[in-house]
């Protein structure tokens, strides 16, 4: 049995728009899915007929390997990408409602927003009004709509747009600690930066289709080796005319690795080399090409960074 | 407590605090308490129905007030014939404050009014006072059969009626004692015993006229659905344009939401018209007129359901209206139809007073019918099943209504960008 959150040839068309074509993923129970993607690559999209507030033309969403039904959807926790909650009225009342249409009977609605309202540092505010919060305590009030029924699976999207480093901390806490607790968190972002330190697993969504997907160390491991960085001090000197102190060496030896086969692109940096192997090519020849230009003091396989990939992919 | 059963067992053990069923009474219950928390905290809506309540107090009470007022008369009085009948017209006055039916000869009711008596010494003293306004007027002679009474502009009236009646009780008095009559004789000649009427055909008819308390009901029913017809589309829009209407669909099937809204709503609604009815009829019989209070009851039972039924036929309407818009300041655009709607029935009401064949159809035509077959009932010119009939029709429409609202509210309610027409919204099922 697949447990978790599975997408299984999810398709949706607005009109003549494809906008998810075939989407299929897992969100893992225990981890941290980040859900990365250009805009209007179909993020909201596939967070909307997770949730059921959108149908999908085709294709089936499963949790825990069983088709969702309404009770099942009451139980996920969920964070629209189009914030809102009642501008006038008090924040725990707020909370109390959406608990109750949750599923919570009053009394552990109440004692549950006031647990989270302590923890996401908004008990002073409990009795204000929405309105008069600042937009990040707002969103705070959001995150707490989101946790309230302590839920079985969590879709979050731009969960920490527009909150200030110290709310970045407490949510990204909060996800972790759902996430250890068993619960399959899938979050959408465009911190790159942010999805790699918190995320477990990665999917990557282009003009609605799933471009990687996957544990982000492995997809990141799996592009390593495509990229290698090249450090030399040059040994000899190049008698070139007109260039006696040698400064037209670096050039030449970028000149030779471009020449090699097997090699896309060379870039250099401040006497450092990095050079793009293109599929399949053998990294070896690079090596020897630099031994002959002198000491080879570093050579190695760049793991790239998910923005790098994210770029590469979504190019 | 249906679909407990069905609650999946782990979340059960997991949790003892939630009930995470599907609940959809539970549920709508939920939604509907919370319309009725935010009306009862919108200080708006607060005052406007202290307002009415205003409204009907007075409406009630200055009439008793006025007719309860009685007037202060001081009559300078010259001669022995005028101090007589004066005196006679005081204790009139005085005995028709303390009840309301008294009647010289049977006919006509005696206005109460307290009258004090100034004796003066010459006719050309008494017109000066009643020039200077020192009196309300003056009562000249010393023969009944030559009284004079002389006032400024016009004699009040009650005080008119009371001499009047009175010179004639002196005049029949001395009559009578001069013919020999007994006390008891004389007591039957001034108090003779009417006839009472039995009437053949046409209904008793109430002190209140049955125009004016249509009238009343239409104003109420007008009142009611436009202001709270208003506030269900407002509070829909309201969760579109702040958005909190994207986590309420994803916790709770749309039609849940429409059944919370049109449930809260009309039993605010409810519970105002039976507050401002309770008012106006406590009134009533505070204010000793308790004969109108029967006649008003009788009426407002088919009131209450048709205004009932009448008012979730417009409710769930309105709450599409809402659903079409996605900011408050354009709900103008698609209210202005159910203003109409609303309308119709109110100007119905008033215009179509006379009985007649186009009263009769609009009676039973579901929009009207809330208000003209009350209006029909409280004329008395309807059959025992006509009614029921009427209100099946209301039923069935305001079941469709309900069904209806539901498909356009659930299709449009997501879509936050733009006004919608009703064509868009029935055909994006979903989108």
């Amino acid at each position: 049995m697949r447990e978790g959150l599975t997408l299984d040839a999810v398709t949706r068309r607005f009109g003549d728009r494809l906008a998810l074509d075939e989407v299929s993923f897992e969100v893992r129970p225990g981890r941290v899915t980040g859900f990365v993607g250009a805009n209007g690559a179909g993020k909201t999209t596939t967070m909307r007929i997770v949730m059921g507030v959108l149908a999908a033309d085709s294709g089936e969403v499963r949790l825990d390997d069983r088709p969702i039904d309404r009770a099942a959807r009451r139980r996920f926790g969920y964070m629209p990408e189009e914030r809102g909650l009642y501008p006038r009225m008090r924040v725990t009342d707020q909370l109390v409602y959406l608990g109750r249409l949750h599923g919570l009977d009053n009394a552990t609605a109440r004692a549950r927003a006031d647990a989270l309202l302590d923890a996401l540092g908004l008990a002073e505010r409990r009795t204000d009004v929405l309105g008069t919060l600042s937009l990040g305590n707002q969103q705070r009030v959001q995150v707490a709509a989101a946790l309230l029924h302590d839920p079985v699976l969590l879709v979050l999207d731009e969960p920490f747009s527009g909150l200030d480093p110290l709310a970045v901390d407490l949510m990204a806490g909060q996800l972790r600690e759902r996430a250890d607790a068993g619960v399959p968190v899938l979050f959408s972002s465009h911190q790159l930066e942010l999805v790699e330190t918190l995320c477990d697993d990665v999917v990557i969504i282009k003009a609605g289709t799933v471009a990687a997907a996957g544990e982000a160390l492995a997809l990141r491991r799996a592009r390593a080796g495509r990229r290698m960085r090249v450090v030399v001090t040059p040994a000899r000197r190049d008698t070139v005319p007109g260039d006696p102190d040698g400064s037209t060496r670096p050039p030449l030896l970028e000149v030779e690795l471009t020449r090699l086969p097997g090699v896309a692109a060379v870039g250099v940096d401040d006497g450092a080399f990095t050079v793009d192997l293109a599929e399949g090519a053998d990294a070896q020849g690079v090596l020897a090409t630099a031994l002959r230009y002198g000491a080879v003091e570093e050579f190695g396989a760049i793991v790239p960074t998910l923005s790098e990939i994210f770029r590469e992919v979504v190019r | 407590m249906i679909a407990g059963r069905q609650a999946p067992a782990r979340a059960r053990a997991a949790e003892p605090g939630a009930r995470h069923d599907l609940h959809a009474r539970g549920t709508v219950g939920v939604v509907a308490r919370r319309e009725i928390t935010v009306k009862l905290h919108d200080r708006a809506f607060l005052g406007s129905t202290v307002f009415m309540v205003v409204v009907v107090v007075l409406a009630v009470a200055i009439p008793a007030f006025i007719q309860g007022q009685t007037p202060r008369l001081t009559v300078a009085v010259r001669g022995s014939a005028a101090q007589q009948v004066v005196g006679a017209a005081t204790t009139l006055g005085a005995d028709a404050q303390k009840s309301s039916s008294t009647s010289v000869f049977g006919v006509g009711r005696l206005p109460g009014a307290a009258i004090t008596t100034l004796p003066v010494e010459s006719t050309a003293e008494a017109e000066r006072l009643v020039r200077d306004g020192t009196v309300s007027a003056a009562v000249i002679g010393d023969d009944v059969r030559t009284l004079q009474v002389i006032a400024a502009g016009a004699v009040p009236d009650a005080l008119g009626s009371l001499v009047e009646a009175a010179s004639a009780q002196v005049q029949v008095s001395a009559a009578a004692a001069d013919a020999g009559l007994t006390s008891a004789q004389l007591r039957a000649m001034l108090n003779p015993t009417p006839p009472t009427t039995v009437l053949l055909e046409g209904t008793a008819r109430g002190p209140v006229p049955p125009e004016l308390l249509v009238a009343v009901f239409a104003f109420l029913f007008y009142l009611s659905v436009l202001t709270f017809g208003v506030s269900i589309a407002q509070s829909v829009v309201e969760e579109k344009q702040s958005r909190v209407v994207e986590l309420l669909v994803a916790a709770v099937p749309v039609r849940w939401l429409l059944a919370g809204k049109v449930i809260g709503n009309t039993a605010l609604a409810v519970g105002q018209i039976v507050l401002l009815l309770g008012v106006g009829i406590l009134g009533a019989a505070v204010t000793g007129r308790g004969d109108a209070v029967g006649q008003v009851l009788a009426g407002s039972g088919w009131f209450l359901v048709f205004f009932l039924l009448g008012f979730v036929l417009l409710a769930c309407l309105w709450a599409v209206a809402g659903s079409l818009v996605s900011r408050i300041e354009e709900l103008q655009a698609t209210t202005i139809v159910m203003q109409v709607l609303v309308m119709l029935p109110f100007f119905a009401a008033l215009l179509a007073t006379a009985p007649g064949i186009v009263q009769t159809t609009l009676s039973y035509v579901p929009l009207t019918a809330p208000l003209l077959m009350p209006e029909r009932v409280i004329l008395g010119d309807v059959a025992a099943w006509e009614p029921v009939v009427s209100a099946t029709l209301v039923l069935v429409l305001a079941t469709l209504s309900v069904a209806l609202g539901a498909r356009l509210y659930e299709s449009s309610v997501l879509h936050t960008s733009s006004r919608l027409t009703l064509r868009q919204a029935w055909r994006r099922e979903g989108a």
